[in-house]
């Protein structure tokens, strides 16, 4: 048992980009597996919340790469890798919960479009979707890097095409237990 | 595409979100009655780390607000006045709740948020 690091959105999906909430508010799939396996949870701020704000368009992770937004991250991960520290200097295990294709969030599987840019109009589906962590999650592991610190990642997966409720909470409860995702 | 959103967030304290054995859940009150969290930093976080995480709660809070979500405050958070204070928002309407049911009580009290309005209209 340990400490589960969550992306901000999976206790309140308000923050959610418009048209994007599953749910009214906590989505309650990822706290119940945590809760059951005995999983403290500690919820991390939504990077692009307060950078882009409620209204930002849907966006791959080339929009949000600029100098502004790194700078925007790196100040978020000190803040998240210190409540990291804490619990690593007691034992405990952590484990990061993003959000997979997401631009900031994601863990294993980010959004990328090296061309997408000006009047707002993409296609349906999800063919940006790209293995690698989104700006955020890079930003923190560089920050953890740094103070030595180790984790596991499991990520929520509502915006890939394959999403399944069961076989995602089989690959969180796989890492809780040690396991890499 | 539909958004499931209820323009409705609770700032919870830490011993609501991960409850000691018999304490109280809530966060499962707060999942039934359809309400967003944010968590404030454990009490045994070193105050340099609480304080820089309350300030990203308090910008974010902001966002929010400037949106017309409503806000809650379940327990408190030594600072967070302060961290409000900082980004010119409020101190929400707060319950120390002893039990789920005031809890729920409470949440069923608050005024529709005027965000709700605004979707609503944004759609017709």
């Amino acid at each position: 048992m340990g400490v589960a690091f969550v992306a901000h959105c999976l206790l309140n999906q308000n923050s959610k980009v418009r048209d994007g909430a599953h749910c009214a508010g906590v989505y309650s799939p990822i706290v119940d597996v945590l809760r059951a396996k005995g999983w403290r949870i500690e919820q991390m701020p939504c990077p692009e919340l307060a950078f882009a704000g409620l209204n930002r368009f849907w966006a791959v992770r080339e929009q949000y790469d600029t100098a502004a937004f790194r700078r925007h991250c790196r100040r978020l991960a000190v803040a998240v890798a210190g409540a990291i520290a804490a619990r690593a200097e007691r034992g405990e295990e952590v484990v990061l919960v993003g959000v997979e294709g997401s631009p900031s969030m994601g863990v294993t599987i980010t959004s990328s479009d090296p061309d997408r840019g000006g009047r707002p109009s993409w296609p349906e589906g999800t063919p940006e979707h790209t293995g690698g962590e989104g700006i955020f999650v890079e930003e923190l592991h560089a920050e953890l890097d740094r103070r030595g610190i180790t984790f596991r990642v499991a990520g929520e997966t509502h915006a890939l095409a394959a999403h399944d409720e069961d076989d995602q909470r089989a690959r969180l409860e796989s890492v809780l237990e040690g396991g890499d995702e | 595409m539909s958004d499931e959103r209820s323009y409705r967030v609770a700032l919870v304290a830490d011993r609501y979100v991960n409850p000691a054995p018999g304490g109280l859940d809530g966060l499962a009150v707060l999942t039934a009655a359809n309400w967003g969290v944010m968590q404030l930093p454990d009490d045994a976080y070193p105050g340099e780390v609480a304080r820089l995480l309350l300030a990203e709660i308090a910008e974010q809070v902001e966002e929010f607000s400037r949106h017309g979500y409503a806000f809650v405050l379940v327990g408190e958070r030594a600072g967070l006045d302060q961290a409000l204070a900082l980004v010119g928002v409020a101190v929400p309407p707060r319950i120390e709740p002893a039990s789920a049911d005031e809890l729920g009580e409470f949440l069923a009290g608050q005024p529709v948020p005027p965000a709700v309005d605004a979707a609503t209209s944004a759609r017709e």
